[in-house]
């Protein structure tokens, strides 16, 4: 197992289909016309020397080492800039090009330091390279010369330092800051010898735009932009590929190693979602791996107001299990459930809910999809027939207008964001709707057509009005509608939309979006040869998120935005597995493969498999098991991977449920705040220490693998094999592949799903079957999933959390770049660094009114309860609404968010709440007694010594 | 009666309009009956300002004139005005020139419509109002004009191109970022004819469909600016310009902005860049467009063409530099100014007979062609004919059509250290030759000047100029090395060497 | 708002109803029971029902159909 190197052709492949056969010394070759020279050689093997090209990057011409000669042409072309042409005849090595590219070389070094032995990059430099091919061996101008060698290093990013005084100026790490991040943070300062790389406007990197995608540093030729950790560690000396554990776009990333000990994670070029690039969480923020906060081994307390106790994992298995048996002999078989987590593998997320379905006896297995994107299943199962997202991630690239609701890319799914917004600079139009002004409505080369700034909760009468415009405007696409979908259906609901009560000049009372606006958005998108919808947590996060779902699959099928490339409705998928978790059943509803439990079909299938028979009824979803625990009916809980306590909503409530039960197993990297109130706690592991796949929000399933053994003994997979054999279950595997294969014979969309066929091809979106051998990436193509696409009428139903005289502002709330959810693993890495603590935004005129000062405390009140936290003025959020993030335990925004939920789905209404906004002094009483009693309830007895 | 008063920045900053009031106020006072018009410059700057009188006979010219010259203008004997140069187009340095692009400079009043069209203006546009697209390309290609910025590509190829390309929306952009040393031939003309550039400009856009264009002028020049504002608004006020939107876009003072490229970023209002080509501009210019970037004095040249015809233009000339080619005589140089002729003259006429040797009166000791990165040239190359193939045949270059003359106490190895330090200063710093090589070129040089290891460092400069002449991306360090080899060729015993050094491999 | 569980049975039923109330009464009471079946663990049915049987109080006119029917279609023929 060595490094992974991954061939850099030095120029983006071209698209065209046209072939040019050029002759490259000597050697006749073939390649797509439009090709670089530089490319089609390196495809057949011959290196020219560069250090400005890159392949990711624009060909740009400026190092000048490339040089080659063509017969019949003058001068010495740059042969990255220079497209090949039929017949070419091209040298790339003769002693005239040989002596300028010495010549060339000869004036970089002149003002390099010559410290390679000590310098971070040795070994992996591709100026000490490039010097090497052309064979330099002196320096005639000498080293006392004007010279860049005394520049200040610029350390203040947390991950990686700045040393222009080894910088070749060859502009990539700017032009990776434009073309692949987007942010336009690096530019080159001054000109001619001075020029040199400036974040912003001479600031250093951490007080720049710069958000520490790492783009910069992975373009980086020498060891100008290096990362601390290879300037502490060294260079890594094997690597693996794996998939990121953050978001739901599924970075692929070579972790590069050495021995256990991981250097640093870098973007993988060939990663199907992420295409090379990565944003701060992921490329960086993997320390928490390692944190000394990690519990590795497991314990168990009797009650919650004792202090944890270590034991082995044979004691707190079989204490678990007993205590689990326990309860179902007392209180019959449904008393106990589990929770499955996104943020684990789907092997894992099926081991668990199978150890419910088979081993409970019952369904009562949910997970945290219930709190983002559960409204998203059962919208699109109903219109479309698929709960996933219908594109894959480079369909944006053929998309002419993208709108974009209740979703902050940039933020929340930073590496899409930016292939989104490379494809907006080259063109297509923006619409976004949002309460707030979210950083795509205008950033750099970046600008939404439209900012449909709508009140929270208004969303289902904003898709209803762009529906209305399209259809009494007559921009429907009857063509594909008599096609693909039920026309009495669509005639009926085409009906409702025209009711004056869905017309846009109706519904500015409610979502206070002009009217004209409006239209002039729904005109852009229906009109667009392709248009795409992406949307987030904003759309379902509410008391009507399966109607807005619902409502956006309607306007798509209205406008024939469906089944091809640049067009769907795409959900973002906040975590790296919330696909996958739903994909392998974790809904007390349904089997794995979105399969109903009274659907006797599939039933049988798994009780064949599993050898035993199951619920055909629907289980408890999280909130009524905790109701249910409230009335003394729901006991034991088993959450894998997940902390309710701070991610789900009515903080008090969910506190009450779970102190009611008798027994609650938290298998998690760290005590959180729900093991605070747990009788067992075993250890998880990161997805450095395990073997899995995880699915991303284009259904996308990916590897990941295993570089460093567990810390805790056990992958998590493991841990559940070992609580259900406890429990008396049969179940064996040596090996995760083993449960794939089981998922694969069991679940039709997955049935040619294995590892074996993910090595093969790097990653494979499902349905993967015999129609789809290699796997979907567009879904829908001839025709919808479920047969027609199915109109379905969606109306407006006014949210009951309603701001009035005691509370008068909404509050909605999201999530920031730098960290994750609750912040269980950020808080635990140098991102703190960006983002200490929740703020408040509010707009000035709300400020004003309530003496509110910038970075003063602030109480913030609802009907569910109150919290304090700095208050931070922004016109980004208009008057009358105020937003926060959920990331920091302390700020517990979720205390103040009510249980006003989904009608179909449970889906807390986060995007909503009724507050108050007052002067405060500091934490609240329940802050400071919410933070004494999880110090408590983190006690760890000291051991026993043995007698 | 009308007397004539140059306002071009010439003749502005040697006292024109302060003449021009005086010569108004002593009309007044003495109840002449004299009209005042402020003409062009005609390119005679010794002569500047140069006040012209209409006569019977012809405009007699008087210069420089000076404020106590103006009463005597009025005294009836003009022939005896101490200032008095005679009729002005029989100025040898006037009568010798072959003025087809400059015809009217000079002549008339620039912002005068009545004037450009009554001394033959809009002529060439009208003809090409009838031509199709295709037929304009094939006249501009028949005259045979080359690009006057430089680099001498044939300027009807260039529009052929832009024509066959498709797109929604293509561009003319005229380069007046005029920046080499010794180089005036476009705030001329922008400033004594700018209707010709207009006029130029818009038969661009009829062959080759650009509705836009834009005139990138350097900030350096506001009385041009003004003018060309004036003019265009003129222009468009009368309807002459009805389906093509003209504007002046101003530069910032970079050097690297002549190059048509990094011109492109600028006038995107990006940081001015060198790009590399392909794609070319005619291609992929202007905001990704199909662009027609020319020179003005190529833009200048296409009414003549047009209004002639393209073999009356090409009757001019010699071998494959078909026309004429506005020459600016500068530096030393006892006639400075703009002297337009047909492609053929030999170097030595323009020096000694035109431009009539030093003005110091000391010996010529070297030329330098073609601005700040052109070659210099020694007085045993006085036989070269001005033509581009001629000149680069002799490591030389016509570029904009400077001329600067030294006398004989030009040190050239200092001369060689200015020409590195120019690019050094002016380097955009994308490519490396140029970023670096720069420096380190006048670093070698001030060893060299310094007398040490001067052999060594000679053969190092040599595979320096090397370096930058064939690895630049652009002609800023493509080209510097022509200055620092000729003189080092022509003159070694100015950098310490007895004779030329060989290359060091 | 109340963490009764009742009163959140009750709560959730309504919100239930008003999503399917522009469709015709009996097809609404359909789509509103079939919903309550697919999704409803039995805990949750058996004490809507006990609350219906109490009188329903609080609920819609139409979530008491659909319960109504559901408890009719649940019972053993």
């Amino acid at each position: 197992m060595g490094l992974i190197q991954e061939t850099d052709y030095g120029t983006k492949p071209s698209k065209a289909t046209a072939l040019v056969t050029l002759t490259i010394d000597g050697q006749s070759i073939t390649v797509p016309e439009g090709t670089s020279i530089m490319r089609a050689a390196a495809e057949m093997g011959t290196r020219i020397p560069k250090l400005c090209a890159t392949d990711s990057l624009d060909s740009f011409g400026s190092c000048r080492l490339c040089l080659v000669e063509i017969e019949g042409r003058p001068g010495t072309p740059a042969s990255c800039t220079t497209p090949v042409g039929q017949g070419m005849v091209v040298h790339t090595q003769n002693a005239k090009v040989a002596k300028l590219r010495k010549g060339v070389m000869e004036l970089y070094i002149s003002d390099h330091p010559l410290d390679c032995l000590t310098c971070s990059a040795n070994g992996n430099c591709e100026l000490q390279d490039a010097a090497g091919e052309v064979g330099l061996r002196e320096v005639r101008y000498g080293y006392e010369g004007k010279n860049h060698l005394d520049a200040e290093k610029d350390v203040s990013n947390p991950y990686f330092q700045f040393d222009p005084s080894k910088c070749i100026v060859c502009s990539r790490c700017v032009r990776a800051c434009e073309e692949i991040q987007g942010t336009f943070a690096l530019t080159i300062d001054g000109s001619g010898f001075n020029s040199k790389v400036s974040a912003g406007i001479n600031e250093d990197f951490f007080d720049s735009e710069c958000v520490s995608c790492g783009a910069c540093v992975q373009a980086c030729p020498t060891a100008t932009l290096m990362e601390k950790s290879v300037i502490e560690v060294g260079q890594p000396e094997h690597s693996e590929v794996t998939t990121c554990a953050y978001c739901g776009v599924g970075c692929t990333f070579k972790a590069e190693m050495r021995g256990e000990e991981v250097v640093r994670l870098v973007p993988y070029k060939d990663g199907k979602a992420n295409h090379g690039h990565s944003c701060v969480k992921g490329r960086f923020a993997w320390g928490y791996a390692t944190h000394k906060d990690r519990i590795t081994k497991p314990m168990i307390r009797e009650k919650i107001t004792d202090p944890w106790r270590e034991v082995s994992w044979e004691e707190a298995i079989s204490y678990a299990a007993n205590k689990f048996k326990q309860i179902q002999a007392e209180h019959g078989k449904d008393s106990i459930g589990g929770i499955t987590s996104s943020r684990c593998t789907n092997e894992e997320t099926y081991l668990v809910q199978k150890l419910i379905r088979a081993g409970f006896g019952n369904n009562n297995v949910d997970t945290c999809a219930r709190v983002c994107h559960s409204p998203t299943g059962y919208g699109l199962v109903n219109t479309y027939g698929t709960s996933a997202g219908t594109q894959d991630f480079d369909s944006v690239d053929e998309a002419d207008v993208i709108l974009v609701i209740g979703a902050n890319p940039t933020d929340g799914h930073p590496v899409f964001a930016s292939h989104m917004k490379k494809r907006l600079r080259e063109g297509a139009k923006l619409i976004v709707a949002d309460p707030r002004r979210i950083d795509l409505v205008r950033s750099p080369h970046v600008e939404a057509a439209h900012h449909l700034a709508l009140r929270p909760g208004t969303n289902v009468a904003l898709v209803n009005a762009l529906a209305h415009t399209v259809i009494e405007e007559g921009l429907a696409d009857e063509d594909f509608i008599r096609e693909r979908c039920d026309w009495d259906e669509f005639a009926e609901w085409a009906a409702f939309i025209m009711r004056k009560e869905n017309s846009p000049e109706a519904t500015e009372a409610h979502t206070g979006v002009p009217a004209a606006e409006l239209r002039a958005a729904a005109r852009l998108y229906a009109n667009a040869r392709n248009a795409a919808i992406y949307y987030g947590l904003g759309v379902t996060e509410h008391s009507q998120g399966t109607s807005t779902v619902i409502a956006i699959a309607n306007l798509a099928m209205a406008t024939g935005n469906v089944g091809r490339p640049g067009v769907g409705v795409n959900p973002l998928r906040g975590q790296n597995n919330v696909q996958g978790s739903c994909d392998m059943g974790s809904f007390p509803h349904e089997f794995p493969g979105y399969r109903h439990v009274s659907d006797n079909t599939a039933r049988r299938i798994l009780e064949m498999d599993w050898g035993v028979s199951l619920s055909n009824e629907p289980g408890l979803r999280i909130p009524n098991m905790i109701d249910a625990a409230m009335d003394g009916t729901f006991l034991g809980l088993y959450i894998q991977g997940e902390d309710i306590v701070q991610s789900d909503p009515d903080t008090k409530h969910m506190v009450a449920g779970l102190s009611a039960m008798k027994c609650v197993v938290v298998q998690d990297l760290f005590l959180n705040e729900t093991a605070d109130y747990a009788h067992v706690f075993l250890p998880g592991c990161s997805f450095l220490e395990k073997d899995g796949t995880f699915t991303n929000a284009e259904r996308r399933i990916q590897r990941v693998r295993k570089v460093m053994a567990p810390k805790n003994g056990y992958a998590d997979w493991e841990v559940t094999v070992m609580l259900a054999k406890a429990m008396g279950m049969t179940m064996d595997y040596s090996h995760p592949s083993e449960i794939m294969d089981e998922v694969a014979r069991t679940t039709p969309s997955f049935a040619g799903v294995s590892y074996e066929a993910l090595d093969k091809l790097g990653s494979i979106q499902w349905p993967c079957n015999e129609k789809a051998p290699t796997g979907t990436p567009v879904m829908h193509i001839d025709g919808f999933v479920r047969g027609r696409g199915r109109f379905i009428i969606s109306d407006y139903v006014p949210t009951d959390e309603k701001a009035g005289p005691r509370f008068p502002l909404l509050l909605t709330t999201g999530r920031i770049l730098s960290q994750y959810n609750v912040g269980a693993q950020t808080r635990r890495t140098d991102n703190v660094a960006w983002h200490g603590e929740d703020v408040l935004e509010i707009h000035p005129f709300d400020a004003e009114q309530r003496g509110v000062k910038d970075g003063g405390w602030v109480k913030l009140a609802s009907r569910a309860g109150e919290t304090s936290l700095r208050a931070k003025i922004t016109d980004r959020v208009a008057p009358g609404v105020v937003y926060t993030t959920f990331h920091h335990p302390l700020t517990q925004a979720n205390v103040i968010t009510t249980d006003y939920s989904d009608w179909a789905t449970n889906c807390p209404e986060y995007k909503v709440t009724a507050v108050q906004v007052s002067l405060s002094n500091g934490p609240t009483e329940w802050q400071t007694e919410y933070q004494a009693h999880s110090e408590q309830a983190r006690r760890i007895a000291p051991p026993v010594a043995a007698e | 009666m009308r007397i004539f008063v140059p306002r071009d920045s010439v003749s502005v900053a040697l006292g024109s309009d302060k003449l021009a009031a005086a010569i108004t106020a002593e009309a007044s006072r003495r109840g002449a009956n004299v009209s005042v018009v402020r003409n062009g410059s005609r390119g005679m700057f010794w002569l500047e300002p140069l006040v012209e009188v209409e006569s019977d006979e012809g405009r007699v010219g008087f210069g420089p004139m000076t404020l106590a010259d103006v009463p005597a203008l009025f005294s009836g004997d003009l022939k005896g005005h101490p200032k008095s140069v005679g009729l002005v187009e029989e100025i040898p340095f006037f009568a010798k020139q072959q003025r087809l692009t400059f015809a009217r400079c000079g002549v008339t009043d620039p912002v005068s419509l009545t004037d450009y069209t009554s001394h033959g203006g809009f002529k060439g546009l009208e003809k090409a109002r009838a031509m199709t697209p295709a037929a304009i390309c094939a006249e501009v290609k028949d005259s045979g004009l080359r690009g006057r910025g430089g680099a001498g590509f044939p300027t009807g190829i260039k529009w052929e191109t832009v024509r066959n390309a498709q797109a929604p929306q293509k561009y003319i952009v005229c380069n007046a970022d005029e920046g080499d040393s010794g180089t005036f031939a476009d705030r001329l003309i922008i400033e004594a004819d700018p209707f010709c550039l207009v006029e130029g400009m818009a038969i661009a856009g009829l062959a080759v469909g650009a509705t836009r264009g834009y005139v990138y002028l350097r900030s350096e020049y506001p009385l041009a600016i003004s003018i060309l504002r004036e003019a265009i608004a003129i222009a468009t006020d009368a309807g002459l310009l009805p389906d093509f939107t003209l504007e002046v876009r101003e530069g910032a003072g970079a050097y690297v902005c002549g190059e048509e490229t990094a011109l492109l970023d600028s006038l995107e209002g990006k940081r001015g860049m060198v790009r590399a080509k392909p794609p070319i501009p005619a291609l992929r210019g202007l905001f990704g467009q199909p662009t027609v970037i020319n020179n003005v004095l190529s833009l200048a040249a296409v009414p003549y063409i047009l209004a002639e015809g393209g073999a009356a233009y090409a009757a001019y000339g010699m071998g494959r530099s078909r026309g004429t080619m506005p020459v600016q005589l500068a530096g030393n140089i006892k006639h400075g100014g703009l002297f337009e002729i047909a492609f053929g003259i030999t170097l030595g006429e323009l020096i000694n007979d035109i431009g009539g040797g030093t003005a110091s009166g000391r010996p010529v000791r070297a030329v330098q062609a073609g601005g700040p990165l052109g070659a210099y040239f020694s007085p045993a190359q006085f036989d070269t004919p001005y033509d581009y193939e001629a000149f680069t045949a002799r490591n030389g270059l016509i570029g904009h059509g400077g001329l600067v003359v030294f006398d004989d106490t030009a040190d050239m190895a200092h001369m060689a250290r200015f020409a590195m330090e120019f690019c050094a200063h002016e380097s955009c710093g994308k490519c490396t030759p140029c970023r670096i090589g720069s420096t380190r070129g006048m670093e070698v040089l001030d060893k060299i000047i310094a007398r040490e290891n001067v052999a060594e460092n000679a053969a190092l400069i040599r595979d320096l100029c090397d370096t930058m002449k064939f690895g630049s991306l652009c002609a800023l360090g493509g080209f510097t090395p022509y200055p620092v080899m000729s003189a080092l060729t022509l003159f070694p015993e100015d950098f310490g060497v007895t004779s030329l050094p060989a290359a060091a491999e | 708002m109340s963490h009764d569980t009742k009163h959140r049975l009750v709560y959730m039923a309504n919100q239930i109803s008003k999503a399917f109330a522009h469709d015709q009464e009996d097809k609404a009471v359909e789509e509103i029971s079939n919903h309550l079946k697919k999704f409803w663990e039995k805990r949750m049915l058996a004490q809507i029902f006990e609350h219906l049987d109490a009188g329903g109080e609080g609920l819609d006119p139409l979530a008491k159909k659909a319960v109504a029917a559901l408890q009719r279609s649940a019972q053993p023929a």
